[in-house]
């Protein structure tokens, strides 16, 4: 299964974090961090595969020897995909496949650029609902339930998830509604630390 | 309510970017419960986000989240169906099932997909859930109108279920296997065959069903993801393994791999490289042949830039290496470890002397380490080159050093490694994850193997012995003396140095580098074993017997002793025991010593004076004896035990008196006064050494062994001892490694100046240039031919510098232990261990290690991990009735349900029964001798009379209603007869004739007592004999109602 799904930008700052488990808020940020510094020291052309942040490899390697059940219950697989600013991080069971894992960031991706138009990380800054509702049209409570981009596009739709928020034609005028402002200023402020 | 949702969202996001939030979830749930859709959204939302396991507002949340799944807006409904997985708790899960199932059969497609979902991970902490839910589930699946992105979601949900509890599966095989073939989803395929790798192991036959479709697939698919998947699926189901038709399964082996081939080679993308990677770490557990076949495409990828492949690439080559690919593939690590090392340590200090740029980098761990982790990109990283650094000491020693066949290659690669080798963390406060990691420092291990081939490997002993030589004079060379020695390794080279001591180069300088470095030791262990090293050394420079004492030798070597006792004068007060024992013990030996010197005059020109023997014999014969050799883990419970000896025969019959004897008058007296004179008043024991040397030499070293064993035979009776030493002697007679007194032993075992016989044989024949290198040049190293094809014991090593030797790895020694030598049981299973012992291997710790690790691993488990532990113990047997009916869950609650209230009826009754039990008792206090029957008889009936006028009219009533009736009757307190009236009067058609009969005795008695209380006539004994049947009646009634009362649930349950 899926453990988590995360997205930062260059700077490491989080633009969307979901874990299909319960996390106190620390651990999460310090996995945010560790995963990382991980993905910004790949050299250009590596492989989308990263080996696994000390926070996950403690737990996990000191069990080499458990049985092959409880090895499929450890999260062992930390997939990434690299969009202009954006670090896509697929953290996941060895019960998945990698190489479905990058195309399933792919089609979430595009989904996003359909939603969005163009997506760029300001529209996920502004409408970060629309993000989660996009996430919770594809992956339920760590396993995936649609790859259909069509599907996955009309499911948010019909939330009105991204109709509701109009910031698009705000974005690079950096205005957009009240509450858009709003949390990017809260953003902005609290990055800076 | 606006506001407040907004300003949730806003929370939401300071949550993400970390800042707690756990104090406004009674807030979340308010907007939970807004009635707008869009901020009911934001307030599931942060729930999602916010909510822990330990949020106790959740438990408020049920009713809510109860009313929004059955909301009729498939938005509204959706909301909570996907916040659920985040959320669920056992009881959450228990109160929600009922209200989550009728919303598989929903007319959205969207919510019947969440809804599988939710309902899998509401098992995964609640496994009834997937009782109650799997036939629903299974129903969708197998309706082939089903919308195919629900079936793509079940076929995810029965993946993830399938290799937890494959067997459940097997009969979905079929409709799964249909899905597979005509099914257009590339996901929902990728799914399809893992979860048939899983099941083809159960189901041998499925492997001839498969490989068709998926050769098809591998050869024609366009997608990547799901070629690699059809190859790992064919890997893990074994296909590969099994199968009566050979030809074609050597077929699809070669198309696997050639396709595997096809990712890794050349300059394709990272991410196939990674994958077909991973795919033949598979394959090389059962078909290591394939996989060498492609040796020289996986070796370009240890090489590779991405830190993820060349991990991989090293996990693989791991479980390749042989003898014939060993030098090369170390080679490359080598080569890398050296690279980055080299880069470090210009960054370290400009300086371009490398001695003492790495020696520096050694020891000074913490300031190189701040360095490098504030440098933040390291040339590798410190995880990766300790990894590295491990593996290449497992690919050499495994199978016993199997694939070495030049072990002063090997020696250089170790001395090289040990200055590679980070320095060991330091553990502080935040290494908590990180220390446990590498519990031992990987240089100590590096050290170990060094000591480990001067052990097993007699002819290079003494090339390792130098290499050890050097790593300390490097350490000792270091410029800081007041920064702590750090290097792990130090422990084994120390011990190498002091054992092997003859072999070394220069002892003198050996014995001043440890001296020096002794102080700076900060780990107790390892100081330990230095403080013994530099006793032996000690031993070896100072007692050589054929050096004339000359007054030069006398001055030196009481200079020496000066230095020696000076360095160990601090641990005589070291806090850790063993040390401080080690400390106290061999100074006060070598100021015996230094006495003694003292007193031995030089031999001059006219007189020729022997050193003092103690010097010369007694301390050297402390460390020479036996050699030292291998042993297997755990041999040492198979030293057999003699039959003579009983060891639950108590050593006297008396001990217990005797002991306390000693306790309490022995000890203080003789014991105390030994001590204080021995330790406390030297200058006395001074005086006596001004006589010749000779005269106290007999006893001396006796007088440093009474220091510690008088002292425990004081207080024991002469026989005692007598006897606790012959059964020690017969303990260890067989046991190689006791050295026995020289008395009792056998000619030839004690004192033998091993080391001597050691160089003889085989220490000068090494030519002395030859020792290790700095500068590995291994591209020189490793190309000379191998000509002769190595034996697995007795490798013939060709020696690129100079003659041929052969080359003996020792095995470690084992007693083969049968299971009738070893009587001791300590536990069964390590006397079933015993018998894998002979192989020179180690199961029985690595069984146990495993075994403590998979203990250790259920309590603590991993971050982000689920726990499903409890779903393993749910039984789904689909065959049995809960298929059939979609309501067992409802339906085993309800029965649930109404079996307490059953139960609870029955104590009721039981209640009534014993209440009226007691009230016969009381009446059969009266006495009742010579009472007619046929009286009692009639006044029973006459009490009844009022009561059962009563209750007969509301006794035809319905089987319910008569309880109720019956209860009260019993209640208005008209005494048994009422209460059996009344039961009676319902079904009075009831009559059992063979039970009458002992009822009617039963009756008798309460007859009896109802006549004394009222003296009635005798008028109607027709009556009582009516009447003698109604307690019969009554008491089969009571039974029957509850008969009655279960059938009525079971009746009411049916519907």
């Amino acid at each position: 299964m899926i453990n988590a799904f995360l997205v930062f930008n260059g700077q490491g700052q989080p633009r969307l974090t979901k874990f299909y488990t319960q996390l106190d808020t620390s651990i999460q940020q310090r996995l945010i961090s560790e995963i990382f510094t991980l993905v910004s020291n790949r050299p250009a052309g590596s492989c989308n595969f990263l080996p696994l942040p000390p926070l996950l490899a403690a737990s996990s390697t000191s069990n080499t020897s458990a049985s092959a059940d409880e090895q499929n219950d450890v999260p062992s697989l930390v997939t990434y995909r690299n969009y202009a600013t954006l670090y896509f991080i697929i953290i996941s069971t060895s019960t998945e496949s990698p190489l479905a894992l990058i195309d399933l960031i792919q089609v979430y991706v595009e989904a996003l650029d359909r939603l969005f138009e163009n997506v760029c990380e300001l529209d996920l800054i502004f409408n970060f609902e629309a993000l989660h509702a996009t996430l919770g049209e594809m992956i339920a409570g760590g396993v995936v339930i649609e790859t259909n981009l069509e599907r996955i596009v009309a499911g948010v739709r019909a939330q009105g998830a991204v109709a509701k928020r109009p910031v698009n034609e705000g974005r690079g005028g950096g205005g957009g509604g009240g509450l858009g402002a709003g949390l990017g200023m809260g953003g902005m402020v609290w990055h800076g630390r | 309510m606006d506001i407040k949702a907004t300003a949730l969202l806003k929370l939401v996001y300071l949550e993400m970017v970390g800042h707690d939030m756990s104090w406004a979830s009674f807030h979340v749930l308010e907007v939970m419960s807004s009635q707008k859709y869009h901020q009911k959204r934001v307030g599931y939302l942060a729930a999602v986000q916010s909510f822990r396991p330990d949020t106790d507002v959740l438990m408020m949340a049920t009713n809510l989240l109860k009313k929004d799944v059955a909301a009729s807006l498939p938005t509204i409904i959706a909301l909570p169906i996907s916040a659920l997985p985040h959320i669920v708790t056992p009881s959450l899960a228990m109160s929600l099932l009922g209200d989550l199932l009728p919303r598989l059969s929903h007319s959205h497609a969207a919510i019947r997909k969440k809804t599988v979902v939710t309902l899998y991970r509401l098992a995964l902490v609640y496994p009834e859930a997937l009782r109650a839910s799997w036939p629903k589930i299974k129903e969708r699946l197998m309706d082939p109108d089903e919308d195919p992105s629900v079936t793509a979601a079940i076929v995810n949900v029965v993946c993830e279920l399938g290799w937890r509890r494959p067997r459940d599966f097997l009969p979905l095989a079929p409709r799964l296997f249909e899905l597979l073939v005509d099914g257009g989803n590339n996901w929902m395929a990728i799914k399809l065959i893992k979860l048939f790798a899983v099941l083809t192991p159960l189901e041998p036959r499925l492997v001839r069903k498969l490989l068709p479709p998926l050769t098809n697939l591998i050869r024609t698919t366009p997608a990547m993801s799901l070629l690699y998947e059809c190859i790992n699926g064919i890997i893990q189901g074994g296909i590969l393994g099994e199968g009566e038709d050979f030809s074609a399964r050597e077929e699809v082996a070669s198309l696997c791999v050639n396709k595997l081939r096809g990712m890794v080679a050349g300059n394709s993308d990272p991410n196939l490289k990674y994958v077909a990677l991973l795919a033949f770490n598979r394959i090389v557990v059962t078909h290591p042949f394939l996989v060498a076949q492609q040796e020289d495409v996986i070796l370009e990828c240890i090489d590779s830039e991405d830190i993820t492949i060349r991990i991989k690439a090293l996990d693989l080559v791991q479980g390749m290496v042989s003898s014939d690919n060993v030098v090369s593939i170390v080679g490359r690590l080598m080569r890398q470890l050296k690279a980055s090392s080299a880069a470090l340590n210009q960054e370290t200090n400009g300086s371009d002397d490398l001695d003492e740029a790495n020696s520096d980098d050694e020891t000074g761990a913490g300031a190189a380490e701040r360095r490098r982790t504030l440098d933040r990109a390291p040339p590798l990283p410190e995880n990766y080159t300790v990894d590295v650094i491990g593996r290449i000491l497992r690919m050499c020693s495994q199978n016993n050093y199997a694939n070495i066949l030049d072990f002063d290659w090997y020696i250089d690669i170790l001395s090289q490694l040990v200055r590679i080798a980070p320095p060991p963390r330091i553990k502080d406060s935040d290494a908590d994850s990180t220390g446990s990691r590498y519990p031992t420092d990987i240089s100590e291990n590096i050290g170990n193997e060094l000591r480990n081939v001067a052990v097993k490997v007699k002819a290079v002993r003494a090339g390792a012995v130098r290499a050890a030589e050097l790593v300390v004079s490097r350490m000792a060379s270091d410029i800081s003396p007041s920064r702590p020695v750090v290097l792990g390794a130090l422990k084994p080279v120390a011990w190498m140095v002091g054992e092997y001591a003859s072999q070394l180069l220069s002892a003198d300088d050996t014995l001043r580098y440890l001296l020096d470095i002794a102080p700076r030791v900060g780990d107790p262990e390892v100081l330990a074993t230095a403080l013994q090293a530099i006793v032996k050394l000690f031993a070896y420079v100072a007692g050589d017997d054929s050096v004339l004492w000359t007054r030069e030798r006398k001055s030196s070597v009481s200079l020496l002793m000066a230095r020696v006792i000076h360095v160990l004068e601090p641990f005589a007060s070291h806090p850790y025991l063993e040390v401080q024992e080690r400390a106290v013990e061999f100074i006060e030996l070598l100021r015996l010593t230094a006495e003694a010197a003292a007193g031995q005059a030089p031999s001059t020109d006219e007189m020729q004076q022997d050193p003092p023997l103690l010097l010369t014999q007694a301390i050297p014969s402390l460390f020479s004896g036996w050699e030292l050799n291998s042993v297997a883990v755990g041999t040492q419970q198979n030293v057999p035990l003699p039959d003579d000896l009983d060891l639950d025969e108590p050593i006297h019959a008396d001990l217990g008196r005797l002991l306390a004897q000693a306790d309490s008058l022995m000890l203080p007296a003789p014991g105390d006064d030994e001590f204080d004179s021995y330790y406390n008043q030297r200058p006395a024991a001074t005086s006596i050494s001004s006589g010749p040397a000779i005269s106290r030499l007999k006893d001396a070293p006796e007088e440093v062994s009474s220091s510690y064993q008088h002292t425990e035979e004081s207080y024991l009776d002469p026989d005692i001892i007598a006897r606790r030493k012959a059964e020690r002697m017969e303990r260890y007679r067989d046991d190689p490694f006791y050295i026995p007194d020289s008395t009792m032993s056998p000619p030839g075992g004690r004192s033998t100046p091993i080391h001597s016989i050691l160089q003889r044989e085989n220490g000068r024949d090494l030519d002395i240039d030859s020792i290790p290198i700095m500068q590995l040049d291994l591209d020189k190293l490793s190309p000379p031919g191998r000509a002769t094809p190595a034996g697995r014991q007795q490798p013939a090593a060709p020696k690129p510098r100079s003659h041929q030797r052969v080359v003996v790895v020792a095995a470690d020694e084992t007693i083969p232990g049968s299971g009738v030598s070893t009587p001791r049981a300590y536990d069964s299973e390590n006397n079933a261990s015993d018998s894998f012992l002979g192989k020179g291997k180690k199961p029985a710790s690595a069984a146990a290690a495993a075994a403590a690790s998979t203990s250790k691993r259920l309590k603590q488990q991993s971050l982000l991990q689920i726990t499903a532990t409890n779903l393993a113990d749910l039984t789904l047997d689909e065959s049995a009735s809960p298929a059939n009916d979609p309501l067992a869950h409802e339906r085993q609650q309800r029965e649930e349900a109404e079996m307490a209230q059953a139960l609870r009826e029955v104590q009721r009754l039981r209640l009534e029964m014993q209440r009226a039990n007691e009230r016969i008792q009381v009446a059969q206090g009266v006495p009742v001798e010579g009472v007619v029957v046929s009286s009692k008889k009639k006044q029973k009936k006459k009490t009844t009379t009022t009561t059962a006028a009563t209750t007969t009219t509301t006794g035809t009533k319905p089987g319910t209603k008569k309880k109720a009736s019956g209860k009260k009757s019993g209640g208005d307190g008209a005494g048994e007869g009422g209460e059996g009236a009344g039961g009676e009067s319902a079904s009075a058609a009831a009559a059992e004739g063979a039970e009458a009969g002992a009822v009617k005795a039963k009756k008798k008695t309460t007859k009896k007592k109802a006549e004394s209380s009222s003296a009635a006539a005798a008028d109607v004994a027709a009556a009582g004999s009516g009447e003698a049947a109604a307690p019969v009646k009554t008491k089969k009634k009571k039974a029957k109602r509850v008969v009655q009362l279960d059938d009525g649930a079971e009746g009411g349950s049916a519907p």
